[in-house]
């Protein structure tokens, strides 16, 4: 079997696995389904510029978070529908990662985390005090729920398969993306950036490029949250959203690309029997069990599995694939 | 434009590179004709190194000009340098080590391709299509150093001559018109070192012109045209091989070392 046939088996099968979750399991598992959709996917988009394009970025939520309050806002005053909103949103965000990004990414390793981490909290702060635009502290109220022409969004489960349909939609373009001159382009500077430049790739037009890209995707993922809580709140997009989205990174890992949507569904599915089981023998301690589970966690996937669990799940993968190649010839 | 100028592909002159106090380059020129091997030896910390990284656009110079084809390329960065048609390889090879064997020599294709991210991103037929003949052009590269078995194979699993040839091939990728290598010699063992001698030959033939930084003099004797020697960052003789191997103060310059 070629590994390119081996693929599409692959795409088609997650797709299909995705389709039939709501069918087949209980309005709980959709409605986790829903977070994993969203956080995976912007995790996805981290666990790229981090693990492949070696850009140490924190500003993650900051794209995330602007995208959903600019498509929120405009719903709120009767501007523009969400649908529209959300297209707004990402042209606004693309323009601003671009302002921010050219001469941010300048910076290497540590010094970009550094300056990115103080942007995320620039903005957060910024979204808490223009109360007369952003409503403050206490959130953004009355975003009106997403529809396509006459088909108003309600449900879990309507949200399950918008949520999905960006999520794949994303991942099929990154993959087909990394998988081609960019994607090798930008896994090459992440190895030898004097060598990639000697090759005729303009690293920091690159750097920048993969930046926004992953910045859009980001932004669409907060309209759609948002219209979906029907609300927005600086907190959401803080830095424990971050925290969160580079324990999915690292516990996925992001040498591959579908790692930290893996560590998206792990996490998530953590989290929730921590506070299923964990809620009725210390009931006020969800948080800080969380916590020291997830600290604990990481260290262990670090020290055992480096690449995790998707370093792990890549190996049997290739594994399968050479003996399936011996045996037939 | 005179006929002299037109077999002339880099030429360079007054070349000045310093860093801080030390002047890694002062004031070389010479030139390097279409179809030549033309090598550069050196004792340790000569400039060797500096004056490859100058001319392939890594370092701006601080004085001096480069032309290449005729045109003035001083201080264009390096991507450019690199579509314009100059190759090379680097002296601690810089592989990319999350990359395939072919992947390595595929990215050495890029300059001479054009997707953008949104035709890659969608995999639109173009894309597909260029994807494939990038693919066949990197294969043609891998066997023209006859590494074709090797394609699939992490960097990692092979060995330090095979992975010169990585680099080489990944330069030919480019395919440039004028091709640096940065000691490809160093590290190989004899029959490494005959094999390589039999792929410079092969590529002089194509049509390619080679510019050589190298330590092994038999290697470098047995090739060059000419041979231009460089101490602490200036010229110190430049002529055919016989000439530059009676020459004194090239003697000197390897005090201790065996010019033979």
């Amino acid at each position: 079997m070629s590994s390119v046939l081996q693929s599409k088996f692959l795409w088609l099968g997650f797709i299909a696995v995705i389709t039939v979750i709501p069918i087949v399991g209980s309005p709980y598992i959709v409605g986790v389904m829903c977070f994993i959709a969203i956080f995976g996917g912007l995790a996805v988009g981290m666990g790229l510029l981090l693990g492949q394009a070696g850009i140490f970025s924190l500003a993650h939520p900051v794209w995330f978070g602007l995208g959903g309050y600019v498509s929120g806002i405009l719903a709120v005053r009767g501007i523009a529908s969400p649908w529209l909103g959300s297209i707004i949103g990402a042209i606004f965000v693309g323009f601003v990662s671009y302002v921010i990004g050219a001469p941010l990414l300048r910076l290497k390793g540590y010094y970009l985390a550094c300056a990115t981490f103080g942007l995320l909290i620039i903005v957060q702060t910024s979204l808490g005090q223009i109360k007369s635009l952003t409503g403050g502290h206490e959130g953004l109220m009355g975003i009106p729920p997403f529809s396509f022409g006459g088909f108003v969004l309600e449900t879990d489960l309507h949200y399950y398969y918008l949520f999905w349909a960006l999520c794949l939609a994303c991942l099929w373009f990154l993959y087909n993306l990394m998988g081609s001159r960019m994607g090798r382009a930008i896994k090459s500077f992440h190895d030898s950036e004097i060598a990639a430049r000697s090759m005729g790739i303009n690293v920091p037009l690159y750097k920048l490029k993969i930046f926004i890209i992953t910045s859009v995707m980001a932004s669409f993922a907060g309209s759609f949250y948002t219209c979906y809580l029907r609300f927005a709140e600086p907190g959401i997009f803080g830095f424990s959203l971050q925290v969160q989205l580079m324990t999915m990174v690292i516990i996925g890992g992001s040498r591959t690309l579908y790692g930290p949507l893996l560590g998206g569904f792990v996490v998530m599915w953590l989290m929730e029997l921590i506070n299923m089981y964990l809620g009725k023998v210390l009931p006020r301690m969800g948080a800080q069990v969380n916590a020291l589970f997830f600290g604990i966690l990481i260290i262990v996937i670090l020290i055992f599995m480096p690449g995790g669990l998707s370093g792990w799940t890549d190996r049997l993968l290739n594994l399968g694939r050479r003996t399936i190649g011996k045996s037939s010839g | 434009m005179g006929k002299a100028a037109d077999d002339v592909l880099l030429d360079v002159r007054g070349l000045s590179k310093h860093f801080g106090g030390i002047n890694a380059l002062s004031g070389v020129t010479f030139s390097v004709p279409k179809g030549s091997i033309i090598s550069m030896i050196g004792p340790n910390g000569a400039g060797k190194s500096t004056f490859i990284n100058v001319v392939s656009g890594i370092y701006v110079p601080d004085a001096g000009e480069i032309h290449f084809l005729g045109a003035d390329i001083t201080g264009i960065p390096a991507h450019i340098m690199a579509a314009n048609g100059i190759g090379r390889t680097f002296q601690l090879l810089e592989l990319f080590n999350s990359l395939s064997v072919l992947e390595n020599v595929m990215v050495g294709c890029h300059a001479k391709s054009q997707s953008g991210m949104f035709a890659c991103g969608l995999s639109m037929p173009s894309a597909l299509k260029e994807e494939k003949r990038i693919r066949e052009e990197a294969m043609e590269s891998l066997a023209m150093v006859g590494l074709e078995s090797r394609a699939h194979d992490p960097i990692s699993h092979l060995p330090l001559g095979e992975r010169k040839m990585v680099g080489i091939a990944r330069a030919l990728g480019m395919k440039p018109k004028l091709l640096m290598l940065d000691e490809p010699a160093g590290g190989l063992a004899t029959h490494e070192v005959e094999g390589l001698i039999r792929l410079i030959h092969l590529l002089v033939e194509r049509g390619l012109t080679l510019f050589i930084v190298e330590h092994n003099m038999p290697f470098v004797m047995s090739l060059s045209r000419r041979i231009l020697v460089l101490n602490e960052g200036m010229k110190i003789a430049e002529g055919p091989p016989e000439e530059v191997r009676a020459n004194e103060e090239v003697i000197k310059a390897y005090l201790g070392e065996e010019v033979c």
